[in-house]
C-alpha cells in the first residue's frame, strides 16, 4: 500500500505558513474535494426527491406553507440551476485544477526513484532469479515492451507501463473538459419547442428560459407530414415528421425526423419530442366545402362563423362542435352533432350549413436545440474512457538486471497488480530458459 | 408461454442447485468440490445465455425483434447474467466460494422474483420509439456489468464487516476483491453514463437533463470516486473501505430499483 501511495505522489503539501498559503492549501486539498463532492451528491438527492420546476400550487398541495418557503429559500424547487449548486460545481472545478496541477508538478519534479538496488536487495525480491550463462543483452532481448531508463548504480533499469501514472491526470482533465463543454452549451446554446401542423413553416424558435426570447433559425423549416403508428397492443411504434428545409424559398434538404434520428442543419438540431392532434371540422356552407379549425373564423358574403368548442361526446350523442356566429348584430351559438342527423344541419342567415365530418389532424412537437459545446463534451468522454483504461488496466512494473560472473541476475517488481506481474515474470523466465545458447 | 421462459425457469432452479452445492461444500469442507462448483457455474451460465438468446429470437418471431434488455423482467434476468459473466471473466480475482455462493443467491433472488412475482410483466413487448437505438445495447451492457461488479464489491465489504468465522476468508483478501470489483465497476459505470449521455443527446436533444436516473447514477459515481480516492490517496483499508462499498451499493440499488418505483422520470420504462 505504501508503494501505491508514494507512486501517486504522497499526500499533503508541506504545512502552510501564511493565511494565503493556508487558503490555497485548503482549496487544493483532497479534504475540500471530498466535502464538495459530498455536498453535490446531497444536493442531487434533494433534486430527485423534491419535484423540480413545478408550479407553486403543486408544491403547496404537497407541502405546508412554511416548508414551501424553505424550499424556495434554498432553491430546492430548481436545485440544478440554483446558484449555490452551480457555485459548488465551480468550486469543485477550481479544486480539481489546483489539486491535479500540484500533484502533477510533484510527480514531474521526480520522486521517481531511479536507483538500482544492490545485489543483495535484488536477490531478496520475491520475483528474481539468476539466468545462468546469459548476458544482459540476451535477457533484455526477451523483455518485450520494457524501456531502459537512465539510472544510478550498477546494472540496468527497465520499465513498462509507466504511462499508467498519467491515467489519473487524463481523468481529471477530462472532467474539466466536460464541464467547459457544458458551460459553452449553457452560454452559447439554446433550446425551445416547435409545434407544426402539416403544411406549416417556421423560421424562428421561442427559447425556453431567458425571458422567452425569439431566435431566428436562419432558414425555414416546413412540416410536410406527421405520422404516428402503433403496435397492435396500442403501444407507440414510430413517430415520423417529414420536414424540409428552405433557404431563400428553395428546398435544400428533405428529411424524416424520428425519435432516435434528429435532423441536424447548420448546427441546429431538431428532435421528435411530442405530438398531438387537433380536430378539423369539415363543413358544407352553401354548397361549398370548407375545413375549419377551432377558433379560426370563417367569413364570406356577410356570413361570419367560428368553431368555438369541441366535445368528444355531447350528452352521449357523440362528437360535436359549437359554432358561434353573428345574427342581427348579436352573438349566437349552436351545436352541430356529427352523429345526430337532425342536428347536423342548420340555416344560419339563410345559408345552409352542414357538418360533414370531424377529423383528427396530427401536429408534431419538435424540440429545437443548438449546443456548440457538445463536441467538447464528447472529447471529454473519450478522454475519460482512455484515462480510465490507462489508470486501471495498465500498470507499471520494473525489471532490474545485474551482470554477474555466472550469468545475469533478473529481478522485477510491480506497483500494482502483483499477481498478474508474477505470471508475466514467470513467462519471461521461461523465455530466457529456452533461449538458444 | 415462450420457450425462453422455460429455459430461464430451469436456470432459476439451477442457481438454487448451485447454492445448495455451495452449502454442501461448506458442510463437507472438501477442496476437491471447488472445481465442480465452477463447472456448474459454467453450465448454468451457458443455459442462461441460451435463454436470453432464444428470447431475442422469439421477439423476432413477433416481428418486433430486439435484444431482451427493454423492461424490468428482462433487466432482472440480465442483471443475474452479468453477475455470472463477471465471475467467470475475473475468476482469478473472485475465486472465493463464499463470494460465488452469495452471487448465486443474488442471481436466484433476481431470477426467482422475475419469474414468480405477479407484479412483473413477462411478456415480450414491442420496442417503443425512444428505445429504438443501437445505443441501447452498449448502454445497458456497461451499466449492468457495473452493477454486477458493485454487487461483488458489496459482498466483499459486507463479509469483512462481519466477525471473522471459519467460513470467511481473511480481511486482506476481501479488501483486495472489494477493490478489484470497483476497479471494473467504476470504468464500466463511467462508460454507462457516457453512452447514456450520447444516446440522450440523439433521442431527446440533451446529453444531461438531471432526470432522476441520471442524477442517481451520478451520485453512485461520486460515491465510488470517493472510494477510489480514499484507498489510493488516503490509503484507507479494512472497515472504512467496507462501509464505503456498502454505501455505494445502496446507491446502486436505489439507482436501479428506487428510481423506477419511487421517482418518476424519463427512464420509467420498467414499472
Amino acid at each position: 500500500m505504501s508503494a501505491i501511495k508514494s507512486e501517486l505522489g504522497g499526500e499533503e503539501a508541506p504545512p502552510p505558513s501564511s493565511p494565503v498559503n493556508y487558503l490555497y492549501g485548503f482549496l487544493s486539498s483532497l479534504k475540500f474535494a471530498i466535502l464538495l463532492l459530498s455536498l453535490i451528491a446531497v444536493g442531487s438527492i434533494f433534486g430527485t426527491v423534491v419535484k423540480q420546476q413545478a408550479s407553486p400550487e403543486e408544491y403547496l398541495s404537497f407541502y405546508s406553507g412554511s416548508t414551501y418557503t424553505l424550499i424556495r429559500f434554498f432553491g430546492l424547487n430548481d436545485i440544478f440551476h440554483a446558484r449555490w449548486f452551480l457555485s459548488l460545481i465551480t468550486l469543485f472545478a477550481l479544486n480539481l485544477v489546483l489539486c491535479t496541477t500540484q500533484r502533477f508538478v510533484r510527480m514531474r519534479r521526480g520522486n521517481r526513484d531511479l536507483t538500482i538496488p544492490d545485489e543483495k536487495a535484488l536477490s531478496a525480491m520475491s520475483n528474481s532469479f539468476l539466468a545462468k550463462g546469459r548476458t544482459m543483452e540476451d535477457v533484455s532481448a526477451c523483455l518485450r515492451g520494457f524501456k531502459q531508463e537512465e539510472a544510478k548504480g550498477e546494472g540496468a533499469f527497465l520499465e513498462k507501463g509507466a504511462i499508467s501514472r498519467y491515467g489519473v491526470y487524463m481523468i481529471h482533465l477530462s472532467i474539466i473538459v466536460i464541464l467547459v463543454g457544458s458551460l459553452i452549451g449553457l452560454v452559447f446554446g439554446y433550446r425551445g419547442p416547435l409545434t407544426l401542423h402539416p403544411g406549416e413553416t417556421r423560421d424562428s424558435v421561442q427559447v425556453r428560459g431567458g425571458a422567452g426570447r425569439t431566435v431566428p433559425l436562419g432558414f425555414t423549416l416546413k412540416c410536410n407530414d406527421f405520422k404516428a403508428s402503433f403496435y397492435p397492443n396500442g403501444q407507440p411504434k414510430d413517430y415520423v415528421s417529414s420536414v424540409e428545409i428552405l433557404e431563400g424559398g428553395k428546398k435544400v434538404l428533405e428529411k424524416e425526423i424520428r425519435v432516435n434520428s434528429p435532423l441536424s442543419y447548420r448546427g441546429i438540431n431538431f428532435y421528435q419530442a411530442t405530438y398531438g392532434s387537433t380536430p378539423v371540422f369539415l363543413f358544407d356552407i352553401g354548397g361549398e366545402q370548407v375545413s375549419l379549425t377551432q377558433e379560426t373564423p370563417y367569413s364570406k358574403d356577410g356570413l361570419f362563423l367560428m368553431p368555438m368548442r369541441f366535445e368528444k361526446s355531447v350528452h352521449d350523442f357523440g362528437a360535436g362542435v359549437q359554432i358561434g356566429y353573428v345574427e342581427d348584430e348579436k352573438p349566437a351559438a349552436a351545436w352541430f352533432l356529427k352523429d345526430v342527423p337532425r342536428l347536423r344541419e342548420r340555416d344560419i342567415k339563410g345559408v345552409k350549413v352542414r357538418l360533414l365530418d370531424i377529423k383528427d389532424q396530427y401536429y408534431t412537437g419538435l424540440e429545437v436545440a443548438r449546443d456548440p459545446g457538445v463536441w467538447v463534451v464528447w472529447s471529454g468522454f473519450i478522454l475519460i474512457l482512455l484515462g480510465l483504461y490507462v489508470n486501471f488496466f495498465l500498470y507499471r512494473r520494473r525489471i532490474y538486471l545485474l551482470q554477474r560472473q555466472e550469468g545475469t541476475l533478473v529481478a522485477g517488481m510491480a506497483f500494482r497488480n502483483r499477481e498478474a506481474f508474477k505470471a508475466e515474470f514467470e513467462k519471461i523466465k521461461e523465455k530466457i530458459d529456452v533461449l538458444e545458447r | 408461454m415462450y420457450w425462453s421462459d422455460k429455459i430461464l425457469g430451469l436456470v432459476t432452479i439451477l442457481y438454487l442447485v448451485l447454492f445448495l452445492f455451495h452449502l454442501l461444500y461448506f458442510a463437507l469442507r472438501k477442496e476437491r468440490l471447488l472445481p465442480f462448483l465452477w463447472v456448474a457455474l459454467y453450465v448454468i451460465f451457458g443455459f442462461h445465455t441460451l435463454g436470453l438468446m432464444i428470447r431475442w429470437i422469439e421477439s423476432y418471431r413477433l416481428s418486433i425483434g430486439h435484444a431482451p434488455l427493454t423492461n424490468f423482467y428482462e433487466s432482472l434476468i440480465f442483471f443475474a447474467w452479468c453477475i455470472s459473466l463477471i465471475l467467470i471473466i475475473m475468476k482469478k480475482s473472485f475465486r472465493l466460494p463464499i463470494l460465488t455462493m452469495f452471487a448465486s443467491i443474488t442471481s436466484l433472488t433476481f431470477m426467482g422474483y422475475a419469474s414468480l412475482s405477479t407484479s412483473v410483466d413477462r411478456a415480450i413487448q414491442p420496442l417503443i420509439p425512444a428505445l429504438q437505438s443501437n445505443w441501447l445495447h452498449i448502454h445497458v451492457f456497461t451499466c449492468f456489468i457495473a452493477y454486477a461488479a458493485f454487487a461483488l464489491s458489496f459482498f466483499s465489504g459486507l463479509f469483512s464487516l462481519l466477525p471473522r468465522g471459519s467460513l470467511l476468508p481473511s480481511k486482506e483478501v476481501l479488501d483486495e476483491t472489494n477493490y478489484r470489483s470497483v476497479m471494473v465497476g467504476f470504468p464500466m459505470l463511467t462508460a454507462g453514463i457516457m453512452t447514456g449521455a450520447v444516446w440522450a443527446h440523439y433521442a431527446w436533444g440533451s446529453y444531461w437533463s438531471w432526470d432522476p436516473k441520471e442524477t442517481w447514477s451520478l451520485i453512485t459515481w461520486i460515491v465510488y470516486a470517493l472510494f477510489l480516492h480514499a484507498r489510493f490517496v488516503k490509503g484507507w483499508q479494512g472497515r472504512r473501505m467496507a462501509l464505503l462499498s456498502v454505501i455505494g451499493f445502496m446507491s446502486v440499488i436505489f439507482t436501479y430499483f428506487g428510481v423506477n418505483f419511487i421517482l418518476s422520470g424519463l427512464h420509467s420504462y420498467a414499472s
